[in-house]
């Protein structure tokens, strides 16, 4: 056979991983898919069902009596935790990286950069121990129950503080996750504009500031948004540093932001061994659904955001020729 | 495209020497605000760092190398290894078959193939890591039944490796100049021989750099592991399936969570490490071979 | 750029390759020299974080006279002991919680012997009450776990405590996320003792926590512990063996309500009497519920500590480590010795028990 073929062989190996991955899990999942309707997007119950009583058979699949599953506080805890992760995110991502591209020196910004963008780097399960042993005493004690008074009035900042589980802290630690990805795109998008664009703006008589605030940021507004989904995409998959931080909530929405939650990523690891439990099998195959949903989302979000990121490079390539 | 504020001067006129003391205001405002971002983040940066190294390091003794885990204290020496076995074998597996694709999608980038090799690369990256976790549970741990393993544990490494393979290596083989290929094509080189002998070897760097930073992602995973790997307290014995192992983060996630201070040192030791190797790996990365972004 | 690539090139491809073969070689040799290990039996015990302290005391002292066997501990919560015992995953499945009918019927091979006996505190953190023992009854935990009972003040919490002055706070309850025993025998209390509970949400190792604003969820009986320390005004059910954490975590401990109307807390006098008032019912199959027993003295919950085992092993050297293990673990000079069974608070199995489990531990093959 020829090189060429071997080799279209050994690279297929990728995406039939990620096919094989698709495909198992809609077929594993789908008497769950059936039996759960959906109205598993929109019921708040996590129910496996009486496990010491016999299974029953309904809408042709074998349950357990009073087995029931709807995941809509995880939906609205997974997005509501990736907003608040995005509304931090966005403006400390876009300020350090004007800062750094426009105010720092060449060799000092290499360094900082650096340094800042290595908080990607860190694993998962290290921003939970961090989250965990230093954040979640610092908000919970301090800043929580003084906001939850200041702000009793406004609407999800009062009532109860709660105990720093839950979503604002999941937020912020998903925030730090993200926030790299977004700095280190947008820098390196307004270090290589035009230099005479800022030139010319500036012998018009803007400062530098406006220079780049009216000139220089409109024109990186498709990377931006890019890398706000890409880290969007990110945020909502993520597991080890959720699951020690949300207060892992069950089967109620939150109420304010201090509220417990849970995502969906978490979820699949906190409850597997629980829904091994359940001798009709339909607990695993619900949850192989959760990861089929969010596997779909996390999906959808990143390829939306490669091609955003890929024609901005397209159109930004062609007027760098002209 | 974006217009200046009207104060801005216009034709002929003379700017005026003193600006409007609005746009002073709002200038002086923007810089601080963005001075404060990074000085936000990078605070945050020292923060964490600040707690992996100052406890990380207390808690890391000689023991904690030599030894393996008992019960609620002992050392993390079976976890250091196989966090080693468990990434090492995601690379053996990963490295050849993702520098295949991204070799085919640099340089067949014409064909339908490679841009659909290309595309659902990026879509891989974007898989969250703890749905290939369940992936490989209900697969590999349940179905063929290799139980907990090195082998379970490898694979889906590997397949989240997959992907950034790939990219780097297309990424480093983009940047071998077209005239080389040319000139190698013009004498009479085969695709193999132009690939392997011409391409490859001038986007070596490039490539490890993909490697090392892929190694530094199976490093630092979590999630996709507790499923697949199990946990061991001791040695690796030299099984790929049916023997779980033991790995560093693991550790951190387990023992913080024990009410037992040495089970709790444990914990910070085996993020100091994973850390401090995952940070080392992105800085020798980034300096001593050729930048690559992904 | 171009010519950088082009003069490192030799140099750096060389070295390149040189750590890709020696990484290879290196996993090579590790493959080869590590299979002299094999000659030794794995035995995987995972499971219960109740039991899992016990058995980390076992295991060291087992292995020092029975070098030929490798016994792995894991504390991942019963849940996880019973599904890994029936997939084969691990040898000895430990849990709080016997199998249900519906399981046993999938599958009928598997053995739930017991190991020995447990309690389940009932711990809180009201600061300035933790050192006073809070009378609390089976009705008033379901209404603090179903949402009714809010805040610690309230009437029916008032009633048990007369005299004790209680904050307007709301009260946290803290319930485990994994497949837990401590799950299934707290909500077997509250279903023997609460009809509405039994009715609405029943008992399991997982059960659907009806919605409570601000109720978390923790892992393992180590995260209930930790969970408790970090919240003030929770609520935990713990298992006895972390009676040292608690105790160091500074977490009240509260008298429970028993059948015969009195509050008892989980000492092994209590205890021992609520294992006279119902073992000698324990069938040959040993799978029965040792909660909300009665008598004046009986503490309420109380259960057999299981482990989970398939009585059909893969290899007859397995069945023969795994028989000799829990043979040496249910006898009265090894695994039921005081000093153990003192450590982590439990109470040794009755010679009558012990004898039941001897024969189950014999069908294993």
């Amino acid at each position: 056979m020829r090189f060429r073929n071997w080799l279209a062989i050994l690279a297929g190996v990728l995406p039939m991983s990620l096919v094989v991955i698709l495909v198992f899990l809609t077929a594993y999942a789908w008497p769950a898919i059936r039996f759960n309707g959906w109205g598993f997007a929109f019921r708040d119950m996590w129910n496996l069902g009486n496990l010491y009583a016999d299974p029953v058979m309904s809408a042709g699949v074998s349950i357990q009596p009073g087995a029931e599953y709807g995941i809509l506080f995880l939906i609205a805890g997974t997005l509501l935790s990736t907003i608040i992760a995005l509304l931090f995110a966005i403006p400390v991502g876009a300020g350090a990286a004007v800062f750094l591209a426009e105010a720092i020196p060449g060799q000092l910004r290499t360094w900082i950069s650096l340094f800042v963008e290595l908080l990607a780097a860190i694993p998962s399960v290290v921003f939970g121990l961090w989250g965990y042993v230093v954040l979640i005493p610092f908000l919970g004690h301090h800043v929580f129950p003084f906001l939850a008074s200041r702000l009793d009035l406004v609407p999800f900042f009062g009532g109860p503080p709660g105990s720093g589980y839950g979503l604002l802290t999941a937020g912020i630690v998903l925030a730090m996750m993200v926030v790299p990805l977004i700095t280190a795109t947008l820098r390196d998008a307004l270090v290589s504009q035009p230099v005479a664009l800022k030139e010319a703006s500036i012998a018009l008589g803007a400062t530098r500031f406006e220079a780049i605030r009216y000139i220089l940021l409109p024109r990186t507004r498709g990377v931006l948004i890019g890398a706000t989904f890409l880290a969007l995409g990110r945020a909502l998959g993520e597991t080890m540093a959720v699951l020690m931080v949300s207060g892992n909530a069950l089967n109620y929405l939150p109420q304010n932001i201090y509220s417990p939650i849970s995502t969906m990523a978490a979820f699949i690891v906190s409850q597997l061994d629980s829904a091994l439990q359940d001798p009709s099998g339909l607990a695993v195959k619900s949850l192989a659904e959760i990861a089929l949903v969010l596997c779909v989302i996390s999906v959808l979000v990143n390829a939306a955001a490669r091609l955003m990121l890929a024609a901005w490079g397209r159109t930004f390539s062609t007027a760098r020729g002209a | 495209m974006a217009t200046l504020p009207t104060s801005v001067p216009g034709n002929g006129r003379r700017p005026p020497l003193k600006m409007r003391w609005t746009r002073r205001i709002s200038t002086m405002l923007g810089w601080t605000t963005c001075g404060l971002a990074l000085l936000t983040l990078s605070g945050l940066m020292v923060w964490i760092l600040e707690m992996v190294f100052v406890r990380g390091f207390s808690a890391l003794t000689p023991t904690v190398l030599t030894t393996v885990t008992q019960g609620r204290g002992g050392g993390l020496l079976n976890a250091i290894e196989g966090t080693a076995v468990l990434s090492g074998g995601a690379l053996l597996l990963a490295v050849p078959f993702g520098m295949a694709s991204g070799i085919y999608v640099a340089e067949y980038h014409y064909s339908r193939w490679a841009s659909v090799i290309g595309f659902l690369a990026d879509v891989l990256v974007g898989v969250p890591s703890i749905v290939m976790g369940y992936f490989g549970y209900v697969t590999m741990v349940e179905w063929l039944g290799w139980n907990f393993s090195v082998a379970a544990g490898a694979i889906v490494l590997a397949i989240i490796c997959l992907p950034y393979i790939c990219r780097t290596t297309e990424l480093a083989l983009k940047q071998v100049p077209a005239e080389i290929r040319e000139a190698a094509y013009a004498l009479g080189a085969s695709d193999r021989r132009v690939i392997l002998r011409i391409c490859l070897p001038a986007a070596l760097p490039g490539i490890l750099t993909g490697v090392l930073l892929a190694l530094a992602i199976s490093v630092g995973e979590t999630a996709p592991l507790l499923y697949t790997a199990g946990w061991s307290s001791f040695m690796w014995d030299g099984h790929l399936t049916h023997s779980p192992i033991g790995y560093l983060t693991y550790a951190i996630w387990t023992f913080i969570n024990e009410p037992f201070a040495s089970a709790n040192a444990l914990a910070y030791a085996a993020a100091l490490l994973v850390t401090g190797f995952v940070l080392l790996i992105n800085i020798v990365a980034r300096f001593t071979l050729k930048r690559t972004s992904i | 750029m171009k010519t950088t690539i082009a003069s490192a090139r030799p140099k750096r491809a060389a070295t390149g390759l040189k750590l890709l073969a020696a990484a290879a070689l290196a996993a090579g040799a590790l493959s080869i020299g590590s299979t002299a290990f094999a000659a030794q039996t794995q035995l995987l015990e995972t499971g219960s974080t109740l039991l899992y302290p016990l058995f980390n005391l076992w295991v060291p002292v087992y292995a020092k006279s029975n070098p030929g066997v490798r016994i792995t501990t894991q504390g991942t919560g019963s849940g996880t002991g019973i599904s890994e015992a029936i997939s084969g995953v691990a040898q000895i499945g430990a849990s709080d919680a016997y199998m249900s009918n519906a399981q046993m019927k999938v599958h009928p091979d598997m053995l739930n012997i017991p190991l020995a006996i447990s309690s389940q505190m009932v711990n809180y953190n009201v600061p300035g009450l933790n050192n006073k023992h809070l009378n609390l009854s089976g009705p008033v935990l379901a209404g603090i776990y179903s949402g009714t009972v809010k805040f610690w003040d309230d009437a029916s919490i008032r009633k048990l405590n007369p005299g004790v002055k209680l904050p307007h706070k709301m009260i946290v309850p803290v319930h485990r996320t994994d497949g837990s025993g401590d799950t299934f025998i707290f909500s077997q209390y509250l279903s023997f003792s609460t009809p509405s509970w039994n009715q609405h949400v029943g008992y399991g190792t997982t059960i659907s926590w009806p919605a409570v604003q601000g109720g978390i969820g923790a892992e393992g009986n180590p995260g209930m512990v930790n969970a408790c320390k970090t919240t003030p005004y929770c609520v935990a059910y713990i298992g006895i063996s972390y009676k040292n954490s608690t105790d160091t975590a500074k977490l009240g401990e509260a008298r429970l309500l028993n059948r015969a109307g009195k509050f008892v807390l989980p000492t092994p006098a209590t205890v021992q009497a609520a294992v006279e008032a119902t073992a000698a019912k324990t069938p040959a199959d040993e799978r029965i519920s040792l909660i909300f027993a009665p008598g004046a003295q009986s503490y309420p919950i109380i259960n057999y500590e299981y482990a989970i085992v398939k009585s059909k092993q893969p290899t007859a050297q397995h069945a023969m480590e795994l028989k000799k293990f829990l043979s040496w673990g249910i006898s009265a000079k090894g695994g039921e010795a005081s000093h153990f069974m003192r450590a982590v608070g439990f109470v040794p199995l009755p010679a009558a028990i012990a004898r039941l489990s001897e024969n189950q531990v014999a069908k294993i093959h």
